[in-house]
């Protein structure tokens, strides 16, 4: 590649791990043994946890010990079958599924090692007081009982959610576009959002349960609320940004003014747009679980309220990391649509 | 190519500016009255604030003159078309398009791109970037966007070329192999280019005619045809001489800025 010049087609066939490989230094075989002991340690850890639980006699009673043994061992098997299948990709070439495994190897060998400590603390030597801080069986077992009627409260709080979150945004998106594009707009629309802006949406809950005919239109409005707030904001931002450069460049080509606002402005305005998204979100979470723990009588936040004056508190653990779980899966489905579509972004900005 | 010929008639314009902060008004042109046709390379040269710039977003239709007329073909100037296609000194690639729907855009916003998408493949040909096609603008130097530039604003094969400095924000070689570039695409299509440039050498290279512009108040000061065959000699007598012709009409107006 030296000899003469590379040809430009030539030099994109090479991929990034390719390029990565070319470039790293060689393991020492002492490295080597390292990296095969962090690959193998998530596996002894999770024995460990799993010989904690069983060898170790109980401090309080333990009923139906299945459920978070077999958490447990489920865990160790996936964990042995990814190792495995990235060692076959590596074999065939493919790196890439063993690094980010690699990547996260010392993370899963800690999860386990800090399972085994709470379960140690709780259930064997009873250090932090059962039933109030219930132990990891308990907790499994409870959302195992009780799957059914957690499976409703987290449809319902979804739906709740996404009702409120998509109506705010939709609208959101239409004001913040049309107060970015016309200043005629933005006059009537910047009092409302200068004046309601600093209110946290929480604020508006108790007001709605006493204006409100029903609990669940008022908590899809204060969510919406919410959502509408953080997108108008920035997308109007967004559009009021863009570059005049582009629109010059994009009226010399023939471009009409309603496709500088659809085919310049909005593109232009995409980061602004998503980050104003992802706010909205985390914004509709937390209205969500305020809302639903202090009026509406159904979903997660109720579940854990409700439970809490049961005093089951395992239950309450169990709601909790289900909220943990689907808020993630919800935060990251949003995060991967925003690296599709400002997939542009990515790449080396010169 | 008949059908392709154009005939701009500026007619005493002028154009002034209302200054931001006082109450001052800054003329930025006055009273251009010139004639200019297909086949033609117009460079505008002059130091900044002689109105090059205003004269071409003028022709452009991206703003109207104060007084005056400007026609094409005798029809006046009414805003920004694709048959007076332009190109900028930053090369305004829209980043979130790749390299072939850049090229497309002005295709694509006249509804147009059915049927003609050989031609974008035709384009991205000429500049030789084959292998960047579903690239974004973020991922190339600066000399190939100024390349996707300029075929994004022919794509249309307008009869007017417009040219901001296009070449102003690139290193030395970069810039003389694409001014062979532009000249190679004007000679074939044989439009009306006009560029404008602070650089002197630049001017006389690639224009079949100079307009000397000066500023306070800006305004043409000389209109030079330069008689010399293409591709020209920037070492030879005569392209020396036309150099130190220009030099001297700017240093005569009380200017050394250029030299």
């Amino acid at each position: 590649m030296s000899t003469n010049t590379p040809d430009a087609g030539q030099v994109q066939k090479l991929t990034r791990a390719q390029l990565k490989e070319l470039e790293q230094k060689q393991l020492t075989p002492v490295q080597r043994f390292f990296e095969l002991i962090i690959m193998i340690l998530p596996l002894v850890c999770g024995i460990i946890a799993i010989l904690e639980y069983i060898l170790i006699p109980d401090n309080s009673r333990n009923a139906n010990p299945g459920v978070y043994l077999a958490f447990l061992i489920i865990l160790v098997i996936v964990y042995n079958i990814w190792g495995w299948y990235t060692a076959y990709k590596r074999v065939k070439g493919d790196k890439v599924p063993y690094e980010k495994l690699r990547y996260r190897a010392p993370l899963f060998s800690a999860l386990f090692l800090l399972l085994a400590g709470y379960d140690y603390l709780t259930l064997k030597t009873g250090i932090l007081t059962q039933p109030f801080v219930p132990c990891l069986n308990f907790v499994a077992n409870a959302f195992w009982k009780d799957r059914a009627m957690i499976l409703e409260c987290t449809i319902h709080t979804l739906y709740l959610l996404f009702l409120g979150y998509f109506s705010g945004c939709a609208l959101g998106l239409v004001t913040g576009i049309t107060c970015g594009y016309s200043k005629r707009c933005r006059y009537w629309v910047d009092p409302i959002i200068k004046f309601l802006g600093p209110i946290p949406t929480s604020t508006w809950i108790p007001i709605m349960m006493v204006v409100a005919s029903s609990l669940f239109g008022g908590a899809v409005f204060i969510i919406a609320l919410g959502s509408w707030f953080a997108t108008t904001v920035a997308s109007m931002t967004g559009i009021a940004n863009v570059d005049k450069d582009f629109f010059e460049a994009a009226r010399t080509l023939g471009a009409t003014n309603r496709q500088l606002v659809f085919q310049v402005a909005i593109p232009h305005a995409m980061p602004n747009i998503f980050s104003g998204l992802t706010q909205a979100m985390s914004s509709s979470c937390t209205a969500i679980m305020i809302a639903e723990m202090l009026g509406v009588k159904s979903g997660l936040g109720w579940y854990m309220n409700w439970s809490k004056s049961w005093a089951s508190y395992d239950k309450m653990f169990a709601a909790l990391f289900v909220i943990c779980i689907i808020f993630t899966i919800v935060t990251k489905s949003l995060e991967a649509v925003k690296r599709y579509v400002l997939r542009w972004q990515n790449g080396a900005e010169k | 190519m008949e059908k392709n010929k154009v005939t701009l008639k500026l007619e005493n314009v002028s154009k002034s500016f209302a200054k931001v902060e006082t109450d001052e008004v800054t003329h930025a042109l006055t009273s251009v009255t010139t004639t200019m046709e297909s086949g033609e390379f117009i460079s505008l040269v002059g130091p900044s604030g002689c109105g090059k710039s205003t004269m071409l977003r003028l022709v452009a239709g991206l703003i109207f003159p104060t007084t005056g007329k400007l026609t094409v073909n005798g029809k006046e100037i009414e805003g920004p078309a694709p048959d007076r296609g332009m190109m900028f000194q930053k090369a305004t690639l829209f980043p979130w398009l790749t390299v072939r729907d850049n090229i497309a855009f002005s295709l694509k916003m006249q509804g147009k791109l059915k049927g003609n998408e050989d031609k974008v493949e035709n384009m991205i040909k000429v500049i030789g970037l084959e292998g960047f096609r579903t690239d974004y603008p973020g991922q190339l130097s600066g000399g190939m966007a100024q390349r996707v530039a300029l075929v994004r604003s022919l794509i249309n094969e307008p009869p007017i070329l417009l040219l901001d400095e296009p070449l102003g924000a690139l290193d030395a070689f970069t810039r003389m192999n694409m001014q062979d570039e532009i000249l190679k695409i004007w000679q074939e299509k044989q439009q009306l280019a006009i560029m404008v440039t602070h650089d002197v050498d630049e001017a006389i290279y690639m224009g079949t005619r100079v307009l000397v512009m000066d500023a306070h108040p800006g305004r043409v000061i000389a209109d030079i045809p330069i008689e010399l065959p293409f591709p020209r000699d920037r070492g030879s007598r005569e392209f020396v001489e036309y150099r130190v012709d220009i030099l001297n009409k700017l240093h005569f107006a009380g200017k050394g800025a250029l030299e």
